[in-house]
């Protein structure tokens, strides 16, 4: 049965363990057929694109996974069908010995995932561990090493209740490639930022905040908590109006565009009403 | 069993050295012997049926949490294989050229000139000749054993301190002090509020995590790193506690100068403080509580004593300052709106506060002020209540006590102390404190309070004072260290590279797997191997899942001629039988009357309760034997539970028994101490410290610098690992392909600066500068630069005002201790100035340094320091 990968960001705590230990299985290690080893440094089989998202003091880190998207209609396999091949338990896999001198399967991978080993002059990429597959382990090394599911591996009908939520990673690829790697709870945008009322310096505790999708038309709304914060978490990238309220002060409005990257807003200072 | 699996074998991959196992990991070596083929996480239940194990479960908020079988350590452990298989390797006994026993020994060119090989025969015998002629010429005392410290952690063969096994035989030797160095504030400090022997933390911490998970809301993160510091000592656990946290919707806040690893991924608030100056934030909380009347009068009442003391300090009384939430703004950074939403959360919800040891918050001048304020605002809000502690993300069974554990425990924490053979004393006659080492070889005497070593009781820190020498004993002559990383480690690394040099050090031995750091000081150098090459026995009680004894076999043949630490010293020993005497039959006496390794394993085994379940041999076939979770552990009191409802059936140890926010103890011995009085206090300056945003020092040094424990080493461990080294936050590459480590800071600071991401720049005090690889980024505070300590020193100019490139910031830290009284480490929270460099303009002027044999993937490698390779 074919199998799957699922990955979770909201998993991830960044440790690195899949590459690590993708390292440790492949580099110096010779896996032939399935695969030769892999250069030192410098190719991620699996690899960990870290993010620094807002500003002091409403930051964030996000992790994303990624690696060899496995894919039903892999786009390598079309450049070089014959160094190429499919298993039976779905697992896309570059056969070392076919793949000699076939630069163009490096530049054919839209994921980026397919690497050049220069020394062996070989095409190489995340095997899925095939080789311990093969020998008996149930899902491969860098699953093995983490700690969290982060990354899971395994029949798809094991994930059935969970597929209807998972996105991929470059979503307007995915039917054309139908790859065997989805996400969980991929990163989008947040809002955040602080009310104050800068007279009083106090925090304002239970303010209304609405954030207003200006293409949309959407609308959100929040309160803000004991340290007069507020966050907007997993919104699209778009520009908002961001509205404050809170009983006796004037109504402030601010203009958020999250077009480019997550926004820290700041503190909003607001001001007694006369009323 | 195919080819691709080869054979598992176990290994404790921790790094807390000398017999306190961790991180318990499958090791496969390849089935013809030949290779390590993988690091990878142990799966407890391999080897035995689920009815063994007794499985914990908490369950709260219609969620539960299980420990599971599969031990996770983290990438530390994981990419091992590099540093066994290092191209920093020392794989044969080595002599520095210009030192001769017979002749010149030119001390003032330790770190400058390069090695020869030499035989182990050779090797051993000049080190028996020169021991024998210091014991001769100056007495025993005149040597110094460096024997402590992090590393690898094995049992029979060290790590550190085999050599006083052996010393100890023939006249004894002189100490450095095993410092308490991962808790230097609340040792010096909390201890004197709430006892807490023997660390000054929280001592009891059963069911801690349960009752955060019933009772909790909130769990203030207070420079603690779970996504760093265990890692060293105890894997994933912390990590996993954390998002079981976010599940069940207890709040985490982050109080903390950077985004450190937890931060980024799993705080609901981060309030950022400038390095050290948590003591003003702390009192601002306790005067905006005393000002509204949001604290447990009645309980301080029947709990404490000295409070009005403390009240009256804190409203201004004593020295005319209100410690209001705008005074404490000025003074750490936090804006007041801001201190006084924390001080109203927290006097409304169940808190408790986490740690993982390091960091400014414990390791700057004056730590025992912001380690007491912890305490005394603990017990403002009624210290053990349910849901308010203090507890720990690691050292889950410290010292083999069984109260520090807060998940539930297994039946027992197995001590295979009977295995072990390194240090064999945390306390001699002649002792010298780790943080005082540079001024006792370059200016003795030096005096000091307490034996300072970790573990002592609160008492030990009046006696005094202590004096190294020894009354009519002579300085230090000779040194022997097994753990070579003091200039990257400690207080003031430039002062300790000028010691090494100085005349009085005739002989400097190292014995050491890599060539790094002080190695290069050395005059002879000793080959070790890692664990991987040994036969040894361990223990895993730290992953907060199931405690383990384990069977450590050898994955591969030692590297090059390579030693275990116990081994090199035995080769010693048999040398030093050539004199008679003392030395007569040294060899067999250090060995316990002739012991072998398989003896003191067996020893170790049957220390263990797994004895009575198993025999040794089925021991050695099955490899290891988990221990089952304790039955009843539910009923464990929590916390400070006890304290809280019966004071003066359950006292604390402080003299009163009680929380002393004025301490008694401290007035009676220290009257005259200003800095660590009785009362806890903000500390402006003084004892030798200028550290302060508002120090005269300031103008010229700027900004406060956080240091924490390394996310991609342990101290000194792994910096040439190749696999951590391209991960974006481990190093930077410069211009000059150079892998600088990291240096954060605020893209505020950035812009006044000039500085982006890649540039390189030096930071840099009166005591020398080290560089950098700019990495500008939110995760730091504007004001504050963040480098981790324990990079590999690459001396660009050595000693005082020096300059390093490796960006060992602790060879600039202060070298005055905590405060006078308190003789620890102060290695965060100090001024420097940020300037950026031109590498290629300094590649012109100092080549030399530039030049050195480099690859970037690891670093500068061994070969540039040897002259012959035979």
């Amino acid at each position: 049965m074919s199998k799957m990968f699922v990955i979770d960001p909201m998993r991830c705590n960044g440790c690195y363990n899949c590459q690590i230990a993708c390292k440790d299985e492949h580099c110096d290690n010779d896996w032939s057929p399935i695969a030769l080893p892999q250069p030192d440094t410098g190719h991620f089989w699996i690899g960990v694109d870290e993010k620094v998202r807002g500003s002091v003091p409403k930051v964030k880190v996000s992790y994303i996974v990624k690696l060899c998207q496995h894919c039903e209609n892999a786009p390598c396999m079309e450049v070089c069908p014959e160094a190429v091949y499919r298993r039976d338990d779905g697992l896309v896999i570059i056969d070392p010995a076919k793949a000699k001198g076939h630069r163009e399967l490096a530049e054919a991978c839209p994921y980026g995932a397919i690497f050049y080993n220069e020394g062996l002059d070989v095409a190489q990429k995340c095997t899925g561990c095939a080789h311990l597959l093969d020998d008996g382990w149930s899902v491969p090394r860098c699953v093995d090493a983490c700690a969290h599911d982060a990354i899971r591996f395994g029949d798809e009908a094991e994930f059935a209740d969970e597929l209807a939520k998972a996105a991929y990673l470059m979503p307007d690829r995915a039917e054309k490639d139908k790859p065997r790697v989805v996400y969980l709870n991929l990163p989008r945008r947040f809002v955040a930022g602080m009310v104050r009322d800068l007279e009083a310096d106090e925090v304002v505790i239970g303010a209304t905040v609405t954030l207003e999708n200006l293409a949309t038309g959407e609308i959100l709304t929040k309160e803000t908590d004991d340290f007069g914060d507020f966050w907007f978490e997993q919104v699209d990238a778009a520009s908002y109006n961001l509205y404050v309220e809170a009983d006796g002060y004037l109504t402030r409005v601010v203009e958020v565009d999250e077009a480019e990257a997550d926004v820290n807003v700041g503190t909003l200072d607001v001001f007694e009403s006369n009323e | 069993m195919g080819k691709a699996k080869g054979r598992p074998i176990i290994k404790g991959m921790g790094f807390c050295a000398s017999a306190i196992g961790a991180n318990v990991c499958s090791v496969d070596v390849a089935e013809d012997e030949s290779k390590i083929l993988r690091l990878r996480p142990f799966h407890v239940d391999e080897g035995y049926d689920s009815e063994h194990f007794n499985t914990w479960k908490i369950e709260a908020r219609g969620h539960t949490f299980e420990p599971g079988s599969k031990v996770v350590s983290g990438p530390l452990s994981y990419s091992y294989k590099k540093r066994v298989y290092s191209k920093n390797r020392i794989l044969y006994p080595l002599k520095r050229v210009d030192w001769d026993p017979q002749g010149e020994r030119n001390p003032q060119n330790r770190g400058k000139s390069k090695y020869v090989r030499i035989s182990w025969d050779e090797a051993t015998q000049i080190i028996a000749e020169e021991i024998k002629r210091v014991h001769d010429a100056y007495g025993p005392l005149s040597i110094l054993v460096q024997g402590d410290g992090h590393g690898e952690t094995k049992f029979v063969h060290g790590t550190h301190g085999c050599q006083t096994r052996m010393l100890g035989l023939v006249g004894d030797y002189t100490l450095q002090a095993r410092q308490p160095d991962s808790w230097e504030g609340w040792y010096w400090g909390a201890k004197h509020i709430w006892g807490m022997d023997p660390l000054g933390q929280q001592n009891l911490q059963n069911n801690i995590i349960k009752d955060i998970s019933e009772n909790g809301d909130a769990v203030l993160f207070w420079g603690a790193d779970p996504e760093t510091t265990p890692w060293g000592w105890g894997g994933m656990m912390a990590s996993r506690l954390c998002f079981w946290f976010s599940e069940i919707g207890v709040k985490q806040i982050h109080i903390s100068p950077d985004v450190n690893y937890a931060n980024a991924v799993h705080a609901d608030k981060w309030i950022p403080v400038l390095p050290n100056t948590d003591a003003a934030l702390q009192l601002a909380i306790a005067y905006t509580w005393l000002s509204e009347g949001t604290y447990d009068w009645d309980y301080l009442d029947s709990h404490a004593i000295g409070f009005d003391n403390f009240a009256y300090y804190v409203m201004g009384g004593e020295d005319g300052i209100p410690k209001t939430p705008k005074w404490a703004e000025q003074k750490c950074g936090v804006p007041s709106c801001t201190i006084k939403a924390l001080a109203r959360y927290w006097a409304k919800h169940a808190v408790s506060i986490a740690h993982c040891n390091g960091g400014s918050f414990i390791r700057s001048c004056f730590a025992h002020e912001p380690a007491r304020l912890e305490a005394a605002l603990l017990g403002m809000q009624g210290l053990g209540k349910p849901g308010a502690n203090q507890f720990k993300f690691i050292e889950w069974s410290l010292f083999g006590m069984k109260s520090v554990t807060p998940l539930p425990p297994s039946v027992e924490i197995p001590s295979c102390s009977t295995a072990f053979r390194g240090r064999q004393y945390s306390v001699r006659p002649s002792i010298i404190p780790k943080t005082m080492i540079p001024q006792a070889i370059t200016n003795p005497p030096v005096q000091w309070y307490g034996h300072i070593a970790a573990g002592l009781p609160r008492e030990d820190q009046f006696v005094g004072p202590l004096t190294f020498p020894l009354e009519g004993k002579e300085r230090i002559h000779m040194i022997w260290s097994d753990a070579p990383c003091w200039e990257t480690c400690w207080n003031g690394g430039n002062e300790m590279q000028d010691a090494l040099r100085h005349e009085s050090i005739e002989f400097l031995l190292i014995q050491h797997p890599w060539m790094e750091n002080d190695c290069l000081f050395a005059d002879i150098l000793l080959p070790i191997n890692t664990k991987l090459e040994e036969e040894d026995i361990g223990t895993d009680s730290d992953n907060g899942m199931w405690n383990v004894i384990y069977y450590e076999q050898r994955a591969i043949e030692p590297l090059g001629e390579s030693k275990s630490d116990l081994e090199a010293v035995e080769e010693v020993a048999k040398k030093l039988e050539q004199f008679g005497g003392i030395y007569e039959d040294l060899h067999s006496r250090m060995m316990d009357g002739g012991k072998t390794v398989a003896d003191f394993i067996q020893a170790g085994f049957e220390n263990t309760g797994a004895a009575s379940a198993i025999t040794f041999e089925e021991f050695k076939e099955r490899q290891y034997y988990p221990f089952p979770t304790m039955q009843g552990w539910e009923d464990l009191p929590a916390g400070m539970i006890q304290f809280y409802e019966e004071p003066e059936r359950y006292p604390l140890t402080t003299p009163s028994g009680k929380l002393e926010y004025y301490s008694t103890a401290l007035a009676d011995v220290f009257p005259d101490d200003e800095i660590r009085g009785p009362i806890p206090k903000w500390i402006e300056e003084g004892d030798g410290h200028e550290e302060r945003i508002g120090s005269k020092r300031a103008v010229d040094y700027p900004f406060l610098i956080v240091s924490n424990h390394p996310r991609w080493r342990v101290h000194a461990n792994l910096d040439d690992v190749t696999w951590l080294r391209e991960i974006p936050t481990c190093k930077v590459t410069g211009p000059d392909g150079y892998a600088y480590e990291p240096l954060w800071i605020n893209p505020l600071d950035a812009g006044k600066l000039g500085l982006k991401t890649g540039d390189v720049a030096k930071i840099y005090n009166e005591r020398g500068g080290v560089l950098g690889g700019i990495l500008v980024t939110e995760r730091i505070m504007p004001g504050v630069v963040y480098q981790d300590h324990g990079a590999r020193v690459d001396s660009i100019v050595t000693g005082v005002g020096g300059l390093d490139r490796g960006g060992a910031n602790n060879l600039i830290a202060p070298s005055a201790t905590t405060s006078k009284n308190a003789h620890g480490e102060v290695t965060s929270g100090f001024l420097v100035n940020v300037e950026k460099v031109d590498v290629f303009e300094l590649a012109k002027q100092y080549p030399e340094a530039f030049e050195r044999t480099y690859d970037p993937a690891s670093g500068v490698v061994v070969d540039e320091f040897i002259v012959e390779r035979g």
